[in-house]
């Protein structure tokens, strides 16, 4: 790992840079009361005081909404056209370590063995710079999934304020080189470490409990009375969803004229009655417990089991945006008293 | 006070067409039509591209993603054996938005079709094997294939059931070709329908398929049972199964849950851990009573 140490005038410098040198580059901005992700053209325009984004990144590699096939209709015939995708060289500003290690687990539903060419391009294109945390949220918990403040997973750089400076950690090549195509900017990192930072970073946090694991079948939580009682305040709204750094689920529909159509993919939620109903009129989850299950279960057991990483990172902006205050945190804390008072 | 920031910034943007794309169906068109019941039928499609045509290969028990074009797409099982290549036949029944716009198409007309996706029936395992097949209703249809695949293999396999059962008479599929099935040496064929189903004419049997297949007494040795229905008969043929003997390692299903991408990808249709598009649509009984019950 490439490590250096960076002044705050420079890392301006070295972003306006960035922006020069024809890159998109994304960063948290405020717009209209809320802190979000846009392409900047000048380091001015990045947010100062803030935690977090209101919502993840997520969207710039997994757009709500997207053209996935074309078509049109030739003599009532369709001849198909291969959809367009942005391919713009990106480097995205000062993910928390929780967003950016949410692209290590988009990668891993949207790579593998069948690559979705729409996320993977974007995705090529894409070096992210992310940067440590310094005042945790009431509802962050990242500790308890095996994350830090200053957790370097997912981030192709990481920056860490320290004093007036910033420790630079290229951990990927992708990340070296682009430090190395600005080395001027760049100083020795000597005596520069983050252990302290992360020390008192992580004491400010409130919430740092372990997270419960579960058994393999799930015989011992599944068919939990608790999931009823958790449940019955969930309007099904999927704000949870449509606000996390890692739900990925989505649904496939076509639009079209009698000319032409496109078929999109839209982003889709587990929390919606519909999301598995049979057109039989069966449905495996036909309650709001069912589905609440789904969601808890997804994020903090099967893709556990399934890709060897948790896919909840603790960022908290569901528990925030929940119109009831369902609160994934102390929710997956019940559900771990349950399966532990059991045995 | 925020500040706001002018998002259009005039940074040049580079696109390129995607051209490796998973979601993009085959061409094929409908050349042939049956009805099987009133609101089931089966279609024969041929790829457009004479190269796919060629090359496109299945197993037996894999499913498809079939479109129609400004309408959308959905999921039905490849229902012949790739022994009978060079076309692909479904058979669907008419329950919403895209089987209905489906069934609306006429020979000549063009559809999508991606695929093959899921696992498949381990017939290498069955070689010297006594194979039982139950399917009920347009469970059937999830059967067919591996039907056919063990018919045009007969020699690898030992003496061969197939109950064909539905709730009426006019809800059973495939009736135009049970004689072709049954006409294959060491093939027991058996129709059934549920009591009050039976038309005057009806020559086959009265009951549950489960009963049906119970009187039938077949011995467990040396056999699998492959079985496809509503849930209900499912739940109920898995039991008599195990009256009669059968190990759950013995008993293979499908499971159908609501399906988008086929691909692991879309979340839509994980049972536990597991993607039904991609660890499934087969499992054995024994697999399945390991499951989390979320189908
Ligand atoms: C592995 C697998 C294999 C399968 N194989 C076969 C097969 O071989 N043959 C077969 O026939 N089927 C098969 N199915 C089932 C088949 O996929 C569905 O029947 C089909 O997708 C229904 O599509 P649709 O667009 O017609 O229904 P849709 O219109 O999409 O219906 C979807 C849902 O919307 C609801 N809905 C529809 N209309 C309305 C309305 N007006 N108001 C409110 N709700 C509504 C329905 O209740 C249904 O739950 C299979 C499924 C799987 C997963
Ligand atoms: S945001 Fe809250 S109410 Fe809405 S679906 Fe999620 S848990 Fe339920
Ligand atoms: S489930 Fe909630 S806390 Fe966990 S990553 Fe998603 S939005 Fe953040
Ligand atoms: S259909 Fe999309 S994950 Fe199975």
């Amino acid at each position: 790992m490439l490590r250096k140490r960076l002044t705050s005038e420079n890392l301006k410098r070295w972003i306006d840079a960035l922006v020069e040198s024809g890159k998109q580059v994304v960063a948290p901005v405020h717009e209209e009361g809320l802190t979000v992700f846009r392409t900047i053209s000048s380091s001015d325009q990045i947010a100062d005081n803030y935690t977090k984004t209101d919502f993840p990144f997520k969207e710039w590699l997994f757009p709500p909404t997207e053209v996935i096939l074309r078509y049109r209709f030739e003599n009532g015939e369709p001849v198909l056209e291969d959809p367009e995708v942005d391919a713009t060289e990106t480097v995205a500003l000062f993910l928390r370590p929780c967003d950016a290690t949410a692209i290590s687990v988009l990668d891993k539903v949207f790579g593998g063995d069948y690559e979705d060419e729409f996320y993977m391009t974007r995705r090529r294109k894409l070096t992210v710079i992310g940067l440590s945390c310094v005042e945790p949220q009431p509802e962050c918990f990242c500790t308890s999934v095996g994350l830090s403040p200053t957790s370097e997973r997912g981030s192709d750089i990481l920056l860490t304020q320290i004093g007036n400076d910033f420790l630079v950690e290229a951990i990927t090549e992708k990340g070296e080189q682009l430090v190395n195509e600005y080395a001027n900017l760049f100083a020795d990192a000597e005596g520069l470490t983050k252990d302290q930072v992360t020390a008192e970073v992580i004491a400010k946090m409130k919430r740092t409990e372990p997270l419960p694991t579960f058994s393999e079948t799930y015989t011992d939580i599944f068919e939990h009375p608790v999931w009823e009682e958790i449940a019955r305040k969930c309007l099904g709204c999927g704000i949870c969803a449509y606000s996390c750094p890692t739900c990925h689920c989505y649904d496939i529909v076509d639009e079209a004229t009698l000319f032409e159509g496109v078929r999109c993919r839209n982003w889709d939620c587990c929390a919606f009655g519909l999301f598995t109903l049979h057109a039989s009129g069966h449905n495996p989850r036909p309650t709001q417990a069912h589905r609440y299950r789904q969601r808890v279960l997804h994020k903090f057991a099967y893709f556990l089991q399934t890709y060897g990483q948790n896919m909840c990172v603790g960022c908290g902006r569901c528990i925030v945006k929940c119109p009831v205050g369902m609160d994934i945190y102390e929710i997956v804390q019940r559900i771990g008293e349950q399966v532990t008072s059991q045995v | 006070m925020m500040t706001s920031v002018a998002t259009e910034v005039a940074a040049p943007r580079e696109t390129v067409k995607v051209t490796k794309n998973i979601y993009k169906p085959h061409l094929m068109t409908i050349v042939a039509m049956r009805d099987e019941t009133h609101d089931t039928r089966t279609l024969r499609l041929q790829f457009k591209d004479p190269q796919v045509a060629e090359t496109f290969d299945w197993k037996p028990g894999q499913f498809a993603q079939y479109s129609v074009f400004g309408v959308g797409e959905c999921v039905f099982t490849i229902a012949n054996s790739p022994t009978r290549k060079g076309y692909i036949e479904c058979t669907f029944r008419q329950v919403g938005k895209v089987t209905s716009a489906l069934r609306d198409m006429e020979v000549g007309q063009t559809i999508g079709f991606r695929g093959p996706y899921g696992n498949w029936f381990p017939v290498d395992e069955w070689d010297g094997k006594r194979l039982y097949f139950v399917g009920g209703g347009i469970g059937t249809v999830a059967l067919r294939g591996v039907m056919q695949y063990c018919l045009d293999n007969r020699k690898r396999y030992d003496e061969i059931l197939i109950l064909n059962a539905a709730r009426t008479v006019a809800d059973l599929v495939y009736k135009s070709e049970m004689d072709e099935w049954a006409s294959v040496e060491g093939v027991t064929l058996v129709k059934a329908v549920d009591p009050g189903g039976e038309t005057p004419d009806w020559d086959g049997k009265v009951g549950l398929a489960p009963n049906v297949f119970e009187e039938l007494k077949p011995t467990p040795d040396n056999a699998v049972l492959i079985t496809c229905g509503p849930p209900i008969m499912i739940r109920f043929m898995l039991l008599a199964a195990e009256r009669l003997g059968f190990k759950p390692e013995q008993v293979y299903t499908t499971l159908e849950n609501r399906m988008k991408c086929g691909l692991g990808k879309c979340g839509r249709c994980n049972v536990g851990p597991y993607y039904v598009c991609k660890d499934g649509p087969v499992f054995t009984a024994a697999q399945l009573s390991r499951l989390p019950k979320d189908f």
